[in-house]
């Protein structure tokens, strides 16, 4: 134990934190797609029918979730192994002596970054949680409750962390892995922005602070004014092995493949979601729902079909060329008869889905990779990437600047971010062609233009920018919780439900539940561990 | 006329001489019993006939005149001059004040499981053995039950040496005798690891003034037993058809498409099936109609040829056998192959003060690597319509709208060279010294040390849309084992009627255990003889671990016998082991119990005339149980690289920090436990009464025991408080549980005329109840975690939702509670606390997982020169969670597959009889919780073994130097009953390997055994 506390061993116990950023697996991925996605009506399950992870379909139908559901107590668990993790190196990072190890201080305010990083996504889950830093010694970990702290306190914890981190950490960190100033800030930021959107203890948004807000345009800014970042030309590169870590890419776990390990530190997260032909073979999970699918339909301006994109469905390639579309849907899912992952010779099928029967027919292309490209691994019977995954991107710091403004009354300040993220899909077409070279949609995205096509109100702006937030995060699993921060959940998902049910069997009994379903519950036998010290979250 | 006779009375049996043999003038009073050297002198009338009787041995009566020197007893079927082999000493079974079971090796000999234990199922009351019908004969072995939360093995005894590993490494025609310790009183001796009883084998040695050649030949043909009645190609597509419609939607997809007609009204039929010319878009497979349970079976074989050698004389025997086991299973490319050679000798120096001898076995296993298990399992899991091999002899394997799973048949292909080789060298040498008259000093060192060696060569595939293209080879090896040596100091004397013993001892024992793996990946050929780690080209990986523990215990044991008829022993062990924490070492394990022989009672002797043998016994004692890690007590970190991730989330340390996103990787550490300096033992305390009897001379005889056990501080590592992260696990001394049961056993042995016959039937039972937990762990167990746990109630209780039955129409729907998903077709669950609804705090106690009863029957008669035995036993009052229904009943849990052939009874509004649920793609109604639809009766009552012998007569032998020969056949597994009525009706294959077990085959064994 003491012999860990050299500066050396140290360093160790801080990569050991780090690495749980990578430590994953599909059963409680840190990547947030189960969460994210399957709750938010942006996708099914998929797999081989409801009984295939079958927490999973509790998840995205919001029946039958109980408090003592065991994947909700791994995930939470995982994310404290994290911060204990975290906690541990920074215990003897206190301990060590300045003058021994120069680097004290940043390592320091990167454990506290990491370690706010995973109470963050402990927070957006499971709401009030027990907040432990390094100067609690173990046995104490008993007597401390997750309602020690209001929800928001919660949130004044995890900025205060991020804001150390962003003071002390240094612009640029040897590697590209390890935090920096520019990480903490966006962290920050995205931190702020969720806390400004105050709940009371039934999950109802109650107020908007404007204190936050505004520390949120200011963060966001000097991100965008540092210079370091910047959007990609083409918004595939987000989503390839080969443009990893590019200037887009602000914060993301670091996968790697002939690392010494048994098969590579790969992206787990996604290893049930390929198709099930020959060049993969499992497990078909994550695929986007109708209803996603068709929000991606623009009218003749370009713009999105607010009001009716889903009257009319979208399924098949000539759908895609009869009517508008925005392109970014051709980059997150795979549509029968299209190319699969921008090989105009790799047709994607219907058969290679899992059970359409259920699920339908499209599946999720962002977080997979084509078969050929040398970070793919095939690990039976499964299969993943070194591919990274971001977790945060110089797209989304625009468009949390965008949200912080309209919320503000700037509505106009808003509109040219919103419209950088238009454009840039609009020119995201090179990759979207057949083996003739024709592009494989009729894509036609607009700018948002004040009084030629839309009138640029407060309240169309929020719903312009809520829109946006869906066509460019789609399927990364950000979704539910955009819902929740805005404080429309219920109302949006019943109202999905209520199509989204005609057109799938397995959707016939999803109901989310208001005031209860905004947060899982706390895993029961965490309460039972605390003596019952711990509070169930409201309506569980 | 009085006349002086002399002589000696001899077991026939070992040649030893009978001490207390009665010798009785018949008719009169007159007699006297032999003395410690068996010798007798009577006066006794000329013309009279004389008597010589002792308990356990076939009373002889002998005219005054010519009666000679030596007469030899021959013992009785049931001998209570026994020789039973207790704690680092013998005593006579009349003697015996605890509760021991002694194992009639004559019963099971024959038997060729390749596992003495697995065999022993039913026969011995108080002793539950699950075993399946896997070729390496593995088992397991509960003696009273379930006492602790962790290891509930036994500990084996073997020619005194101890051993935690299973029995099937043992030649079974080796052994001599088993005996097993149940109660604490007996087994207490062996202290801090006795809590799960104790199984005393005794090995064959050489005899005196014996030279012989026993050669023993089996041959055992087992029938693959199917375990699952699956759909055929067609019946899938049926049951899909109709599950679709059921639901409303298109039944056409996947590799099916159908006509049909009629409307939702009077209901839909089905009038054809149509299956695609070909099922891939590759054009490789065209539909077949693949019996996977077929494809993966055969006709098992085993064989077993033992050959001893074994010779004697008053100064040293000698005993030398080679022994050959070979089985392969009936699901194909499993196979268990054994070698096992054993030489044990002994010695007598200085006029016989002085014994030296040793026993020593060399074993060697090889073990296929395939899992039956999970071979069984595919065979479900893969559809009919699939053939076998592609059109150009290919792989066939799932298509599109299908399940990923494996082609069992080309795992089996692809797995045969795979197997695990285990070398055991196990022995001892051992003393006897006799210092002074009747004081013995007693010295044994033992080994039991493994060697194991195992080679995986997963090889590159197409089997439909599953493939592999790298091929990768995992070596593992490790040795260990642990040396023993033990001392003991006995002395015995008689004063008057006093008899007395006394031992004291010492023993020591240290295990340590290394291992390494290493790997590599993309071999340029898979040949198995060019496959070897230096051939690969990629991915090189080691790994490497090592653990130790040692125990040190002293132990000492008296017992004292008063007139036969009082007995008293009473044992004391301390204990220290390794894996202690610092505070609590050591552990302290005594015992005592008593005995009183009312059969040997004057009075009672009058009364009851034909009694021939009473005793009653009481026995109490503490053992304990240090079955945790062996560095359970210190806080560790780990430097962990990296884990697998396949099937459990990666839990290691390294990070691309870099971003490189290759090559070595910086790793850290991770703490893996905390301290407890207080981790001390589990001590179970037992109580037993035992009454042991005997009618007309041991016609009939039997005991019966009652025994109480309570386990406390049992070492539990307790799931923890979530905040703690990694390596908050301790190991504590947590929860208590306790046990009680009784065991009976009934022996009736009688000749008649020239017909022997012998029937034991035996039947015992037992109940666990948990007592104590800490708070932060009754989560882990059944029951809701609130007002319903499983404090006072049996460990393998089960917890779930009452089904009632299926909704036969839409009024009985709207009539019942809440429920969502409720319908016409589907399961209603009871609303078992009234509120209205159904939700969680609807679950409640559904069954134990525990037999009620265990019984056994034994029958063996002989007549002339043939033999015939057979044996039965069961299970009374058996709940099981059959899993197996979740596919047999169900579609909708896990879309893709095949299913039971019981799907195709599921419930329509023309079938509403059925108990088996409206098919449909999704289980809306959730009916995969965990309910009384899945627990089913399990009891069962099989003829297990069956057996037929002839002796060949010996004049015929002599011409070819034989001394004895039999030929015989027998079958096992003949002829089982099962629950088939009523709710619980067990719906799976043999109730004695439910879910996926391998199934026990039924089996034809011809043996020859001879003697030269």
């Amino acid at each position: 134990n003491e012999q860990l506390n050299t500066p050396e061993n140290v360093e160790k116990m801080v990569i050991a934190a780090y690495s749980s950023l990578g430590n994953d697996h599909y059963t409680e991925p840190n990547s947030p797609w189960p969460y994210g996605d399957l709750r938010s009506g942006d996708a099914y399950k998929g797999g081989a029918g409801t009984g295939d992870l079958q927490e999973f379909h509790f998840y995205e139908t919001f029946t039958y979730l109980r408090d003592d559901i065991g994947l909700l107590d791994s995930k939470w668990y995982k994310e404290y192994v994290a911060i204990s993790r975290a906690n541990n190196a920074l215990a003897r990072l206190n301990a060590i002596d300045e003058a021994d190890f120069s680097k004290k201080m940043i390592r320091i305010a990167e454990m506290r970054f990491l370690r706010a990083h995973y109470y963050f996504e402990l927070k957006l889950l499971f709401k009030q949680i027990p907040f432990i830093d390094e100067t609690v010694p173990v046995e104490e970990y008993i007597n401390v409750s997750n309602v020690e702290f209001t929800s928001q306190q919660l949130w004044d914890k995890i900025i205060e962390e991020f804001r150390f981190a962003a003071q002390t950490l240094p612009d640029n960190n040897a590697e590209v892995g390890r935090a920096n100033k520019w990480m903490a800030k966006s962290y920050l930021a995205k931190a702020l922005l969720y806390a400004a959107y105050e709940q009371d203890e039934k999950h109802n948004v109650t107020n908007i602070n404007k204190d936050k807000l505004t520390e949120v345009v200011n963060l966001t800014s000097e991100v965008i004014n540092s210079g370091k970042y910047g959007l990609n030309a083409d918004y595939a590169d987000n989503f390839l092995c080969e443009t990893e870590n590019s200037k887009e890419s602000i914060f993301a776990v670091q996968h790697s493949r002939n690392d010494g390990t048994l098969h590579g530190r790969l992206d787990w997260g996604a290893m049930l979601n390929y198709p099930m032909n020959p060049e993969y073979g499992c497990c078909g999970f994550h695929q986007a729902s109708q209803n996603l699918v068709n929000s991606f339909q623009t009218d003749d301006k370009g713009l999105p079909k607010f009001a009716d994109f889903n009257s009319k469905n979208l399924n098949t390639p000539d759908d895609l060329l009869q009517n508008n579309v925005d392109p970014r849907l051709n980059h997150s899912v795979a549509i029968p008869g299209l190319p699969y992952k921008y090989n105009p010779e790799f047709i994607f099928e219907a058969w290679w889905n899992r059970q359409p029967e259920v699920y339908g027919a499209f599946m999720s292309l962002k977080e997979v990779v084509l078969p050929d490209c040398p970070c793919f691994e095939k690990v039976n019977p499964f299969m993943s990437s070194s591919k990274n995954r971001d977790i945060i991107r110089y797209d989304d710091v625009l468009l949390w600047k965008a949200e912080a403004l309209i919320e503000l009354g700037r509505e106009s300040e808003a509109l040219p971010l919103i419209n950088s993220i238009r454009e840039r899909a609009a020119n995201s077409t090179a990759r979207l062609v057949d083996v003739q070279g024709d592009p494989t949609g009729k894509f036609v995205v607009g700018t948002y233009q004040p009084g030629i096509n839309c009138t640029w109100t407060n309240d169309f702006a929020r719903q312009a920018l809520r829109w946006e937030r869906r066509m460019e995060f789609a399927m990364e699993g950000f979704r539910f919780f955009d819902l929740v921060r805005w404080g429309i959940a219920a109302e949006y998902l019943n109202s999905y439900f209520a199509v989204e049910k005609t057109r799938r069997e397995h959707l016939r009994e999803a109901k989310f539940t208001k005031n209860r379903d905004e947060y899982f519950p706390i895993p029961k036998q965490q309460i039972n561990f605390s003596k019952k010290l711990y509070v169930q979250n409201y309506g569980w | 006329q009085q006349v002086p006779i002399q002589g000696t009375v001899i077991s026939e049996t070992d040649n030893l001489p009978i001490i207390g043999a009665s010798i009785i003038e018949k008719g009169t009073t007159n007699g006297t019993i032999t003395d410690l050297d068996g010798n007798f002198t009577l006066n006794a009338s000329s013309g009279s006939v004389i008597q010589i009787s002792y308990v356990g041995y076939l009373t002889q009566e002998l005219p005054v005149k010519g009666i000679p020197k030596q007469i030899l007893l021959k013992e009785d079927a049931k001998a209570l001059s026994e020789i039973v082999v207790t704690g680092y000493s013998t005593q006579k079974k009349a003697d015996l004040t605890g509760s021991v079971s002694v194992v009639k090796m004559d019963d099971i000999e024959n038997i060729s499981t390749g596992n003495a234990m697995k065999s022993l199922q039913g026969r011995v009351p108080g002793v539950f053995i699950q075993s399946s019908g896997a070729p390496d004969g593995g088992a397991t072995v509960r003696i009273r039950g379930i006492g602790t939360l962790g290891n509930n093995d036994p500990l084996y005894i073997i020619d005194g040496v101890p051993s935690k590993r299973s029995m099937n490494e043992l030649s079974s025609t080796d052994i001599e005798s088993i005996q097993v310790l149940k109660d604490a009183s007996s087994a207490s001796i062996y202290g801090s690891r006795a809590a799960n009883g104790v199984v005393i084998v005794t090995t064959k040695k050489g005899k005196n003034n014996e030279t012989k050649v026993d050669f023993r030949a089996s041959l055992t043909a087992q029938d693959y037993s199917k375990s699952l009645e699956l759909l055929d190609a067609e019946e899938r597509g049926m049951v899909q058809w109709r599950a679709a419609m059921n639901d409303g939607v298109n039944p056409n997809f996947g590799v099916y498409n159908f006509e049909w007609h009629g409307d939702a009204a009077t209901g839909y039929i089905l009038d054809k099936v149509n299956m695609p010319e070909y099922l891939d878009q590759q054009k490789t497979m065209k539909p077949a109609n693949t019996n996977w349970v077929d494809e993966v079976g055969r006709t098992g074989l085993t064989q077993n040829y033992n050959v001893t050698l074994s010779t004697g004389t008053q100064k040293g025997r000698a005993l030398f056998s080679l022994d050959y086991f070979n089985n392969l299973g009936t699901v194909k490319g499993t196979e268990y192959d054994r070698f096992t050679a054993r030489i044990n000798s002994d010695y007598s120096l200085i006029n016989d003060k002085l014994k030296i001898g040793e026993n020593f076995s060399i074993s060697k296993m090889r073990k296929s690597l395939i899992n039956a298990q999970s071979i069984l399992n595919m065979t479900h899991e893969i559809q009919p319509i699939i053939p076998v091999y592609t059109l150009d002899g290919g792989w066939g394997g799932p298509v599109a709208g299908m399940s990923d799973r494996h082609n069992p048949v080309r795992i089996i292909e692809d797995n045969k060279q795979n197997h695990e080789d285990v070398v055991r060298l196990f022995g001892d040498v051992n003393l006897d010294l006799e210092v002074l008259k009747n004081l013995h000093f007693r010295s044994k060192f033992g080994i039991d040390y493994t060697g194991y060696w195992q080679r995986n060569m997963q090889l590159t595939y197409v089997s439909g849309f599953m493939s592999e293209s790298t091929n990768r080879l995992d070596n593992s090896a490790n040795y260990g084992g642990n040396w023993i040596l033990s001392n003991t100091l006995s002395y015995n004397f008689e004063l008057g009627k006093n008899v007395v013993d006394v031992m004291g001892g010492q023993e020591m024992m240290k295990y340590s255990f290394n291992a390494i793996s290493a790997g590599r990946d993309v071999f340029a050929s898979e040949d198995p003889d060019y496959m070897y780690l230096d051939a690969g080209e990629s991915n090189k990986r080691n790994a490497g671990s090592a653990t130790a523990y040692s125990l040190l215990s002293y132990f000492g044991k008296v017992n004292y016998s008063f007139d036969n008829r009082y007995l008293i022993s009473a044992t004391v062990r301390y204990d220290g082991s390794s894996r202690f924490g610092a505070n609590n070492r050591y552990g302290t394990f005594p015992a005592f119990s008593f005995g009183w022989r009312l059969s040997e009672e004057s009075f009672f002797k009058a009364a009851f005339p034909y009694v021939s043998d009473l005793k009653l016994r009481y026995g109490w004692g503490q053992t304990g149980n240090q079955e945790i890690g062996d560095f359970a007590s210190p806080a560790l970190y780990q430097a962990l690289y990296g884990t697998d991730p396949t099937w459990d989330s990666d839990h290691g340390t390294a990070y691309d920090i870099s971003g490189t996103g290759t090559g070595d990787l910086l790793s850290g550490y991770r703490r893996t436990q905390q301290m407890n300096a207080d981790l001390k033992w589990e001590t179970t305390t037992q109580n037993n009464i035992g009454l042991d009897f005997g009618f007309i001379n041991q016609k009939f005889s039997g005991s019966l025991d009652y025994f109480t056990k309570s386990t406390k501080d049992i070492l539990i590592n307790p799931p923890y408080i979530a905040t703690i992260g990694e390596g908050g696990s301790r190991w504590v001394n947590g929860a208590t549980l306790d046990n009680k049961g009784f065991e009976f056993i009934l022996s009736y042995n009688d000749k008649i005329g020239d017909v022997g016959l012998s029937v034991t039937g035996n039947i015992s039972s037992y109940k666990n109840k948990v007592v104590k937990l800490p708070e932060d762990v009754i989560n882990s167990y059944a029951g809701n975690g609130n007002d319903q746990t499983i404090l006072g109630r049996p460990l393998n209780s089960m917890f779930g939702y009452v089904a009632e039955g299926i909704f036969q129409n839409q009024s009985e729907v709207d009539a019942h509670v809440e429920q969502t998903g409720k319908g016409v077709g589907r399961l209603r669950f009871k609303d078992v606390n009234k509120d209205g609804k159904i939700n969680d705090e609807d679950r409640t106690w559904l069954g134990v997982a525990d037999p009620d009863f265990i019984y056994g029957l034994n029958v063996a008669v002989n007549w002339k020169n043939f033999d015939f035995s057979m044996f039965w036993n069961g299970l009374v009052g058996y709940n099981v969670n059959n899993e197996v229904k979740r596919y047999t009943d169900f579609i909708s849990f896990f879309g893709g597959h095949n299913y039971g052939k019981r799907t195709l009874d599921a419930w329509t509004p023309q079938n509403s009889s059925s108990t088996i649920p409206a098919l449909s793609l999704n289980d809306n109604n959730y009916e995969s919780r965990y309910s009384s639809y899945f627990i089913e009766n399990a009891s069962y009552l099989k003829l297990a073994n069956m057996e037929i012998g002839y002796t060949i007569p010996e004049h015929l032998l002599k011409s070819v130097y034989m001394k004895n020969a039999r030929i015989y056949v027998m079958g096992q597994n003949l002829l089982t009953v099962k629950k088939t009525w009523g709710d619980d009706a067990f719906t799976g294959v043999d109730p004695e390997t439910p879910n996926l077990s391998y199934p026990i085959p039924f089996s034809v064994t011809f043996g020859v055994n001879v003697t030269f």
